[in-house]
């Protein structure tokens, strides 16, 4: 799980060009969205990308996105559960 | 309706923002490309909001800012802006993307921001304008309509209208352009080189923009009286019979008129009605070029309207862009632009 979530903010500061905060500024479980990384909601589709083309992972509810995508944790954990289906 | 100009923000390939002296000397350009010159974006924007924006959306927006500021209105009634490339790097990213790819899904980032508007939506998200947001891209009246398009929100009640231009050249756009041999080498920004003219042109770039008002101000740059499109007209004779209808309309006679700025770009074939002009009605004007400083593009009028702003406020025509001079104060100036036979009048005075 760690080397996942180092993986994942790496991949996620490449793909959304964050220039304004360093990766190790960032804790694995500190929200993403608004207070946390402030991404807003095309950073959200960004991610839902990410997701697809990284870990071929389709987000089936995207009303799940929230909480998926919650933190570098959350995406993780979901990404691990998704896998292993 | 006579527009007063309040104010003016230019990034172009010549240092036109932060610097109080007027073209005292020019940036020249041996080859065939005129870049903007850049400013640091930091006190601009801030960086979240940079990370997503490519280099045509920066200085474009910076330039807007600077026109803002220097007018020193804060609430805007209208955005109105003209582009005729529009976005062109983040069009070809998201190309190229497309080709590449080989998965369902493309990264939705430089798409959403490779659309013509994209520059007048993030003025209108920075500033918090939520008012009348529109842009013109209609190849080399670009910047013309989207003037008219001021001019009628004026007209209709609106105070302060932010109205710009710009235009990039990307790479790939260059490089395609340069394989159909349409630039020509070794412009060295010298005006005697322009009004000989060779063939092809200089690649340019550049973004304009001014803040318009119909309230008379104490420190506005000038006046924009009037502007017109005319669409490919047959010859010389033709183009001086609408000059002359244009000015007639504005209740002005050809001797007023002081200073000529005129979009001569050096290409002998394309510039031959305009010399043709220059020696048919301007014999008593002094005559001003703006295309050896930032070179043809779309919305390249822009430059020339930012031009003729500074001359009337400052009222003087620096050296360094004067092809013919005739010692004349510049009380009224008539900006004449062609870009490849779209033809476009705009006419200035004093304040």
């Amino acid at each position: 799980m760690e080397e996942l979530m180092a993986t994942l903010k790496k991949e996620i500061f490449e793909q959304l060009n964050l220039q304004h905060v360093k990766p190790e500024d960032i804790a694995y479980d500190q929200p993403l969205f608004v207070e946390g990384l402030g991404l807003d909601s095309i950073d959200a589709l960004e991610l839902i990308v990410l997701l697809q083309q990284k870990y071929g992972i389709k987000l089936a509810n995207p009303a799940e996105g929230p909480k998926i995508f919650y933190s570098i944790k959350t995406m993780a954990e979901y990404i691990t559960a998704h896998k292993k289906q | 309706m006579e527009l007063f100009i309040k104010g003016i923000g230019c990034i172009s390939p010549q240092l036109t923002y932060d610097n109080p002296d007027f073209l005292p000397g020019i940036k020249k350009y041996a080859g065939n490309r005129m870049m903007c010159i850049e400013p640091d974006y930091a006190p601009y924007f801030d960086a979240g909001s940079l990370r997503r924006m490519s280099r045509v959306v920066k200085f474009s927006a910076a330039a807007a800012l600077i026109a803002l500021k220097d007018s020193g209105i804060t609430q805007l009634d209208a955005i109105t802006t003209g582009t005729g490339y529009g976005l062109l790097e983040n069009s070809e990213k998201f190309l190229k993307s497309m080709a590449e790819s080989t998965g369902p899904v493309l990264s939705p980032t430089s798409f959403i921001q490779s659309t013509h508007n994209t520059v007048g939506a993030t003025i209108a998200l920075i500033t918090g304008c939520n008012a009348h947001n529109n842009t013109f891209s209609h190849k080399g009246f670009s910047f013309e309509s989207a003037l008219i398009d001021a001019r009628l929100m004026v007209a209709e009640g609106a105070t302060h209208v932010l109205v710009g231009a710009h235009d990039e050249i990307s790479e790939k756009t260059f490089a395609l352009m340069e394989k159909l041999d349409v630039f020509r080498n070794n412009n060295e920004a010298d005006i005697n080189a322009y009004e000989k003219g060779s063939s092809g042109i200089v690649a340019g770039e550049g973004a304009a923009f001014f803040i318009l008002s119909d309230k008379k101000g104490e420190s506005d740059y000038g006046v924009l009286m009037d502007n017109i499109i005319f669409y490919h007209p047959e010859n010389a004779i033709e183009v001086k019979q609408h000059i002359e209808a244009f000015l007639e309309k504005n209740k002005l006679a050809l001797e007023n008129i002081d200073v000529v700025i005129s979009g001569i770009n050096g290409d002998a074939k394309e510039d031959a009605v305009s010399h043709e002009i220059n020696h048919l009605l301007f014999a008593h004007q002094t005559i001003v070029l703006f295309k050896h400083l930032c070179g043809e593009y779309m919305t390249a009028s822009s430059f020339g309207f930012w031009l003729a702003a500074k001359i009337l406020l400052a009222q003087q025509v620096p050296e360094t862009v004067i092809l013919k001079n005739r010692h004349r104060k510049p009380g009224y100036i008539l900006l004449y632009n062609v870009f490849q036979n779209d033809h476009s009048l705009m006419l200035f005075k004093a304040c």
